[in-house]
């Protein structure tokens, strides 16, 4: 996979139209390198969900330009054919609660992206074992999704999300119901998986415990982006 | 590649089973109805065949002699059989009555539709065609054969009116267009128990021919016992069933005997349509639209279970069209299940019906065309149903995944 | 393709589907209009069997007699009851006479009369033959004239022809009394032969017109069973054959018999042959005329040929006959009726001895139905 990163210019999100329109994003700049980590904070209601979801190509934007790598995937309109391929492919997620799928077991969870994309059976699950190995949970590869703990259950959530290898990950408060130890554990391990697999992550997020580990820190506020540097402490 | 429809069903395959296994009674009670109604309608069929007959002879302007009391002469057999075209033409009496079995136990009373056969011997009109136990009759009275749907067994005594018959032989599908078992005496047996009163009645009517100065002269003895006589007989039956020559088309003999002999004559199909569209036409409407009823109720709840099963999945879906699954995908999923579903349901129906059918007390006929049909009525309706649950599983917006 | 993983959970999805198809496939195969037709078999045998008739009849008297009077009248006297025995020439009851003593009494004075009158016409005649006489005698001598002579002569004439008509007339007097002696004799109701009194049609005081009986009676040593055979099974009916009475008052103990006679004359209004059934022995007690019988009248048995049980024929296209079974296969097989007897075995002409035909069917057979043989039908205990 080649190293892509992700950049963001202008975007700008309008809903509804005339007296009751809201802009919920009025012009946002972000840039993530391959193998960085970056945090996105803001209070609710800032924005952070409305551009969490047109970087996911979940809604449309009003207007901006996104570039993954060299492909200009929206510039005033998508030019990217198929969204729900570029979300297969490209664009990776991990969620605030794991949204595993209950009658399929981890191995299975995490290698159904390849599988339904249609590549060998073998091949998806020995590299959705990879993955969970990676992220140290391979010794509950066949268990069902019920039977794991709920640090467990996320971990395999990013190893799903990490599974097509895909040049952007886009993380949704993913410690908010984790304590400090489990917290930074995700971070940490999102953190090796950036780098192994030079992927570009951005952590939507606005818990006190983690923000800290960030070298870099996207404020948002009323539609609007500032960066900062951040602490990047990390934890042994 | 991964069958989603397979893992969902083997992950909650008690639920699956149970679901099915609801909907299969559901089904099987709307093929029993199929059979019930399909089981009248043979009864009719079954009574127009056992009879042998080709054309069914009754009194002029009567729909007899199933549909409608007829009365014939005896004897209008005689010309009937001299016609062109004719085979044979033998008596027949029908009379629905209670008879009682006084043999092996306590004695049971059962409606039973009396035959009386004329002695021509095994093979003739009226006869019943093939047996399941025993002998034909042999003797001119006091024999019978009997339908084991009237529960009576070889060697039973039988009571009907004044005589009591042995039962000689037993057969099976010979039933009334109601169902009612038929049992089988002797003509002028027959006669007697349908024409002849019993023994108040008529010791009633010689009092009173006794007493009517007509008929009691002084002057002319033997005048009362004539008379008296002549109430005794009973020499009507109520149709004579007619066999054709090879060569001869059924409107070809029935024709000349409708204008020449002033009788009626019906062929097998103007029969058919006596026996299904006028008597058992209600009864047979009755139950089509009940049937519909039930069809359309197992629809709904086929829809609302697949529905019902969609929406319990209804994060997972949006997860996965979040995560990047295609809708066809999504869409393949929802259909398997809804058609898995179907044919459970359609297995267990169709043993429940095969081992209830023979429960019920009249017959039904479970027919291989209906079986089908029901088939691909059920995954038809199956399929519609997952529609359904596959455009609101569509519909659903893949953003509600990702909280606000 | 890995479908499904191979654990416990799809072992026992498994174990609950796999019976499911299996019953399904059951049902679809073994029941309802697909499935093979049970039928049992049998052989057919060479046998010899004997035919038998059965009828119908009811007790009867050969010989009954109405006795009655030939006049209408009163019944004066009844001196018999109902089942009383009486010998011939018994007087059984009398007429009212009437005035019928008075008129023979009558005619009794008549006849007294007329005897008179005959001694009279007798002195008469006794006397004009002596006058005639005498006065022939006198002739020769001139005393008396030749017309005197005539005269006498003359009366003696009148007085013989006056002696005839007192004989006839006496004759004819007698000859009324011996016919009101008869009529007399007629009043009284005599038994014509030794009998039973079967009924009392009418009690003393009664009155009855010419011809009316007074009183029934039959001879109960003519009973007889005056039987009724349907025409179609009265073939081989001859008189002298054995028969088997059985009274329907006493079911168990039949009788022997034998036919006395095939009466000539049918019935064809109910299309039967009456037969009149003599019994070898009279029963005792005797039963009462009316009651009803049952006659089995055995025939002379027929030679071993070729049997099969009623049940096993059908008629198939308009002709009657068996299906035979080779295999697997049937094969209708048209045959003519030789004979039959009354439990239902057949002798027929068509068929071979060893060759297999179906008995009973569960179902209506026809040429391509496919059959599976077995012990009994199934659903069926006799």
């Amino acid at each position: 996979m080649v190293a892509q990163g992700i950049r963001i210019e202008g975007l700008k999100k309008r809903y509804g139209s005339g007296d009751t329109a809201v802009d919920a994003l009025k012009g946002v700049d972000m840039q993530v390198e391959p193998g960085e980590v970056v945090g996105l904070v803001g209070p609710s209601g800032s924005g952070k969900s409305t551009l969490l979801k047109c970087l996911g190509a979940v809604i449309d934007p009003t207007a901006g330009r996104m570039t993954l790598g060299d492909a200009v995937i929206y510039d005033q309109g998508w030019k990217a054919r198929d969204l729900r391929a570029l979300r297969r492919d490209k664009i990776g997620f991990v969620f605030q609660a794991p949204y595993l799928i209950p009658f399929l077991d981890v191995t299975d969870n995490v290698a159904l992206l390849p599988m339904l994309a249609g590549r060998p059976n073998a091949e998806s699950r020995s590299r959705a074992l990879e993955l969970l190995t990676a992220l140290d949970v391979q010794h509950r590869a066949k268990a069902m999704p019920a039977q794991l703990s709920g640090g467990e259950q996320q971990r395999v959530a990013i190893a799903r999300g990490l599974v097509n290898h895909p040049p952007v990950i886009l993380a949704d408060e993913p410690t908010a119901p984790l304590d400090s130890v489990r917290a930074l554990a995700v971070i940490r391990i999102l953190g090796d998986m950036a780098r192994r697999y030079q992927t570009a992550i951005i952590v939507v997020t606005h818990d006190e415990k983690i923000i800290p580990t960030f070298k870099r820190v996207y404020h948002i506020r009323d539609g609007v982006t500032h960066e900062e540097a951040g602490e990047g402490r990390s934890f042994d | 590649m991964i069958s989603l429809a397979g893992r969902d069903i083997l992950h909650a395959w008690g639920k699956f089973v149970f679901t099915g296994i609801g909907l299969g009674l559901l089904i099987g009670v709307t093929l029993v109805m199929a059979g019930v109604y399909r089981g009248m309608i043979d009864d009719a069929m079954v009574l127009l065949d056992n009879s042998g007959a080709d054309l069914w002879v009754v009194q002029k302007d009567t729909q007899g002699p199933y549909a409608e009391s007829s009365s014939l002469y005896d004897d209008t057999w005689r010309g009937v059989a001299v016609m062109p075209g004719v085979a044979s033409a033998t008596d027949i009496t029908y009379l629905t009555m209670q008879v009682r079995a006084t043999n092996h136990g306590e004695p049971r009373d059962v409606r039973a539709m009396v035959v009386g056969i004329a002695p021509d011997g095994p093979g003739s009109a009226g006869w019943p065609p093939y047996l399941v136990a025993g002998r034909q009759i042999t003797r001119s009275h006091y024999e019978a054969v009997a339908d084991i749907a009237s529960g009576f067994k070889l060697g039973d005594t039988l009571q009907i009116r004044r005589n009591r018959y042995t039962v000689v032989g037993l057969t099976r599908r010979m039933v009334s267009s109601n169902g009612d078992p038929m049992v089988f005496i002797p003509l002028k047996d027959a006669q007697q128990a349908q024409f002849l009163k019993d023994n108040e009645a008529i010791l009633q009517q010689r009092r009173r021919t006794a007493g009517n100065p007509a008929f009691n002269r002084p002057g002319v003895p033997g005048l009362l016992d004539a008379v008296i006589a002549s109430q005794s007989v009973n020499n009507y039956v109520n149709a004579v069933l007619v066999r054709i020559k090879p060569g001869y088309t059924a409107d070809e003999v029935a024709a000349p005997i409708r204008r020449w002999k002033r009788l009626t004559v019906f062929t097998r199909a103007q029969m058919q349509d006596i026996l299904v569209n006028k008597l058992i036409a209600t009864a047979s409407r009755q139950i089509g639209m009940f049937m519909v009823i039930l069809a359309i109720v197992s629809a709904a709840i086929v829809a609302f279970i697949i529905y019902t099963l969609t929406m319990d999945k209804i994060r997972e879906i949006a997860v996965l069209k979040l995560i990047g699954t295609r809708n066809r995908t999504i869409a393949a999923m929802i259909m398997q299940q809804a058609l898995a579903l179907g044919l459970i349901g359609f297995a267990v129906g169709k043993i429940t019906a095969t081992f209830a059918a023979p429960l019920f007390p009249k017959f039904v006929l479970l027919m291989p065309g209906d079986s089908i049909a029901g088939f691909f009525a059920v995954m038809v309706i199956c399929a519609l149903a997952s529609m359904v649950a596959i455009r609101m599983a569509l519909k659903v917006d893949p953003a509600e995944a990702i909280g606000g | 393709m890995r479908f499904f993983a191979i654990n416990r959970r799809t072992l026992l999805l498994l174990a609950v589907l796999a019976p499911l198809l299996l019953l399904l496939g059951y049902v679809a195969l073994r029941t309802g209009p697909l499935a093979a037709v049970p039928v049992t078999v049998t052989r057919v045998e060479n046998r010899s069997i004997r035919p038998a008739l059965f009828g119908i009849g009811t007790v009867q008297a050969r010989y009954d007699f109405s006795i009655g009077p030939t006049v209408s009248g009163r019944v004066l006297r009844v001196n018999v009851h109902v089942g009383d025995t009486v010998k011939a020439g018994q007087v059984l009851g009398a007429m009212d006479p009437v005035d019928l003593d008075q008129r023979i009494q009558a005619q009794q004075a008549a006849i007294g009369s007329a005897e008179a009158q005959l001694r009279q016409a007798l002195t008469q005649r006794d006397f004009a033959s002596s006058q005639l006489a005498r006065y022939a005698r006198l002739l020769p001598t001139h005393v008396i004239s030749e017309e005197v002579v005539a005269t006498r002569r003359q009366d003696l004439q009148v007085a013989e022809d006056g002696e005839r008509a007192a004989r006839n007339a006496l004759r004819g007097a007698r000859a009324t009394l011996a016919a009101l002696e008869a009529q007399r004799g007629n009043l009284d109701l005599i038994a014509p032969v030794h009998g039973l009194i079967t009924a009392r049609d009418a009690d003393p005081g009664t009155t009855v017109v010419a011809g009316a009986p007074v009183i029934e009676m039959i001879d109960p040593n003519s009973f007889w069973i005056d039987t009724r055979f349907d025409q179609l099974s009265a073939t081989g009916l001859a008189a002298a054959q054995p028969a088997s009475i059985v009274l329907r008052s006493r079911a168990n103990q039949p009788y022997a018999g034998e036919v006395l006679r095939v009466d000539p004359l049918a019935d064809s209004v109910t299309e039967e042959t009456l037969a009149k059934i003599r019994f070898k022995h009279l029963p005792q007690p005797l039963p009462p005329i009316g009651e009803l019988a049952d006659v089995t009248v055995t025939l002379p048995a027929l030679p071993a040929r070729p049997t099969v049980p009623n049940a096993s024929l059908q008629r198939v296209d308009g002709k009657l006959g068996g299906w035979r079974v080779e295999g697997d296969k049937l094969q209708f097989v048209a045959v003519k009726v030789l004979g039959s007897d009354l439990n239902g075995q057949v002798q027929v002409d068509g068929l071979k001895a060893g060759e297999r035909v179906v008995l009973y069917s569960q179902r209506t057979l026809g040429a391509h139905s496919n059959i599976s043989v077995v012990d009994h039908i199934p659903g069926v205990s006799p």
